[in-house]
């Protein structure tokens, strides 16, 4: 029950997002640049509630972007479910009680996603590779996910390990002991 | 507690930041007339003391002398300059009208064979490496993929998917867009495509070795490709970049359209 209900207020936190990005953030840009806050999203989802609802969650929600803004269906779902099974990988090996830490991974996931989805567009849309521009524009996107890390680490945290308390403890049945 | 109250103020410097940054990474210089006036109150008294005192140790305090002349005149031309200001004012408003009104007598002769459905954008993309739209007409309407949308400038793009009631449009400052078009001057074929660097401007390639292109020529759809028809404006000349092979010089194109500030555009539904 508590993982369903879970599951819905991260559909809507995703919303709660989508209306942001789409609204604010195009106009509250770095030197025009916007932020990615989807990436953030399902990174934390991976994280805190593993690779399995961050796979499944990451292709949802790319797919949906896809549909309702992109220009080809299925690059955004495939980059956001690779960043939900990142999560689980960098949640084993590094602790995520450090800011710094979840702003490297944040950073990292930022450029395996916006790259991955450039490369497909470059192959499939037949686009000009234009390199420095794409590099300008990643490292602005970078810095700006990061200031929004700073910004949202606390709710982060309490959001992070009670997501964590629902998917991620073990119950242990007693009467096989 | 102390760690938690430092945490707090870390995000509150760190919320200031970005709004700092937000706020002058999207001014231009010439806004920042303001930031100037600041900067002079704080030198300028000192400056002009310093000056003052320079003026009378070379002797040139003649300038200073019938202060009081001066001063009434300052206050005349004051006055006159405020009439003239407010004429001014009153002129380019009258210009302003006046260039509306020849601007929509202008595209009802430019677009009068073109059916045309006026639409309002609802949403953009949320991506810094495309540029599309969405508007608020769709298939019940009578909108099909792959019709041309203007605005009242020029060239939006054209629709890449249809719903009921909404329609997806890839613009022309989307760098998967390619469109062919010539240069009205000179009626040489070149091609425009969007660029990551810049959403307000095209790149112009595949100029002919002899075509003569120069800052300022209109740039307009060819009517090749089958998606846009012919003579509609998309913008014109800003530079042209020269390069040691003369097949690789491009140019750099304005669009005509203000993408940032688009509101409303005008589907055509007959290509002809």
């Amino acid at each position: 029950m508590k993982k369903a209900v879970s599951i819905i207020l991260l559909i809507i936190s995703f919303f709660i997002i989508y209306y942001i990005q789409s609204n604010l953030f195009t106009w509250f840009t770095i030197a025009g640049i916007q932020p990615n806050l989807f990436v953030l999203l399902t990174l934390f989802i991976g994280l805190f509630a593993g690779k399995k609802l961050g796979l499944i969650l990451g292709i949802i929600f790319g797919f949906f972007l896809d549909v309702v803004i992109g220009r080809q269906i299925g690059i955004s779902g495939i980059m956001l479910g690779i960043v939900g099974l990142i999560g689980e990988y960098l949640d084993k090996n590094f602790s995520k009680e450090s800011r710094v830490t979840i702003m490297l991974m944040m950073a990292g996931c930022t450029v395996i996603y916006e790259l991955g989805c450039y490369v497909f567009n470059l192959i499939t849309l037949e686009i000009n590779l234009e390199i420095i521009s794409f590099i300008k524009i990643l490292l602005i996107e970078v810095i700006y996910n990061l200031i929004l890390v700073i910004i949202l680490y606390p709710l982060i945290q309490r959001m992070g390990h009670a997501l964590e308390e629902i998917f991620k403890t073990k119950n242990i049945l007693t009467r096989y002991f | 507690m102390y760690k938690k109250k430092r945490g707090v103020i870390g995000i509150i410097i760190t919320i200031i930041i970005l709004i700092l940054l937000v706020v002058f990474t999207n001014r231009n210089v010439n806004q920042m007339s303001y930031i100037e006036n600041i900067c002079n109150i704080l030198v300028m008294p000192i400056q002009n003391g310093f000056t003052y005192l320079k003026n009378k140790l070379s002797g040139n305090d003649a300038f200073f002398a019938d202060i009081d002349t001066l001063k009434q005149e300052n206050e005349a031309l004051k006055e006159e300059n405020s009439k003239l200001e407010q004429s001014l004012r009153e002129l380019e408003i009258i210009k302003a009208e006046n260039e509306t009104l020849k601007e929509y007598v202008n595209l009802k002769d430019k677009y009068q064979d073109y059916t045309t459905m006026p639409a309002d954008v609802i949403n953009r993309d949320i991506s810094n490496y495309s540029s599309t739209i969405i508007i608020n007409v769709g298939s019940d309407d009578g909108v099909k993929e792959d019709m041309t949308v203007i605005a009242d400038s020029g060239l939006v793009g054209h629709i890449i998917s249809v719903t009921s009631n909404t329609a997806k449009v890839q613009t022309i400052v989307d760098t998967a867009t390619a469109v062919t078009s010539k240069i009205s001057t000179t009626d040489d074929t070149i091609i425009v495509q969007g660029t990551l660097d810049d959403k307000t401007a095209l790149k112009a390639t595949f100029i002919p070795t002899d075509a003569v292109v120069l800052a300022g020529d209109s740039i307009e759809t060819s009517g090749i490709g089958g998606i846009y028809p012919k003579g509609i404006h998309i913008g014109t000349i800003r530079e042209v970049v020269n390069t040691s092979n003369i097949t690789d010089r491009y140019a750099i194109v304005d669009t005509a359209v203000n993408f940032e500030k688009l509101t409303t555009v005008l589907v055509i539904t007959n290509n002809i």
